[in-house]
């Protein structure tokens, strides 16, 4: 049985699951920044590695709003279908490089958007594979 | 690009690799108890009987040390690229329901796989 249509509401939702995925991935970049020069040698390496971003903020911060994202994603999967869910909530494909060039000063170039457009259409069918497969369910 | 794209290629790989075999953890124990969890009481015996199975635990940590090698990755990675990268874990996924979860795969899924791997080779060469 298909779940009840898409509101507004849920629209808004799935907006802030995508503002929410793309600061957790800002609040580790930062995080992992701290560790930018950091020369990785083999497995025993890993604890120096980790110690220093178990005391940055950022990681924390990072980690309440995968808490939060979990909580609100868990909220619309009850509310509409997964394959209707996740091609809005893939906005954060786009959003994410956006939030590197103007708040990490990175580059993205035409050839990288177009990547990342090959990227976003994918996932989309992905997401529409599974309507089927759960239309042929029911 | 500060490090080797293909290493960065690699660590992204491992972090999706470790999530999909959290996920398969995960789906192989919810499908191994009753799914019909109607009410708040019967949610929470669900969730009491998952967290006593060992597989949970197990997944518990695949997924801490996913979560290290993207920490990693991001370390020597512009977001942009490492994130973009990350989206293989649908092939993985796709790949892993498949063989080892025995669930039909689609035609607009394997579609979109593809997509996502043409993708992750513009975005290689790219930042190559």
């Amino acid at each position: 049985m298909s779940k009840r249509k898409v509101t507004l509401k849920i629209v808004l939702f799935l907006l802030v699951t995508d503002l929410l995925e793309t600061f957790t991935q800002f609040c580790f970049k930062k995080s992992a920044n701290l560790q930018g020069d950091f020369l990785f040698k083999n497995l025993g390496d890993l604890p120096a590695f980790i110690k220093p971003l178990l005391f940055s903020p950022y990681l924390w911060i990072g980690f309440i709003s995968v808490f939060l994202t979990f909580i609100l994603w868990s909220t619309i999967l009850s509310k509409i279908d997964l394959s209707v869910a996740v091609p809005i909530a893939s906005f954060s494909y786009v959003l994410v490089p956006l939030v590197s060039i103007y708040f990490l000063h990175e580059v993205v170039t035409f050839l990288d958007w177009t990547g990342i457009l090959f990227i976003l259409a994918g996932v989309i069918f992905v997401s529409m594979g599974s309507a089927k497969s759960e239309a042929i369910r029911q | 690009m500060k490090a080797n794209v293909l290493f960065i290629i690699l660590l992204v790989f491992l972090t999706s690799l470790f999530d999909t075999i959290n996920q398969l953890l995960l789906k192989t124990s919810i499908n191994s108890l009753e799914s019909n969890v109607n009410g708040i009481k019967k949610a929470f015996i669900f969730i009491i009987k998952l967290l006593s199975m060992p597989r949970v635990w197990l997944g518990f940590l695949f997924c801490c040390a996913s979560l290290v090698v993207w920490l990693l990755a991001l370390s020597k990675a512009d977001l942009n690229f490492a994130f973009s990268a990350d989206s293989m874990h649908y092939i993985l996924i796709a790949l892993a329901s498949r063989i080892f979860l025995k669930e039909k795969v689609g035609f607009n899924r394997w579609v979109g796989t593809s997509l996502i791997v043409i993708g992750i080779i513009l975005l290689t060469y790219s930042n190559a």
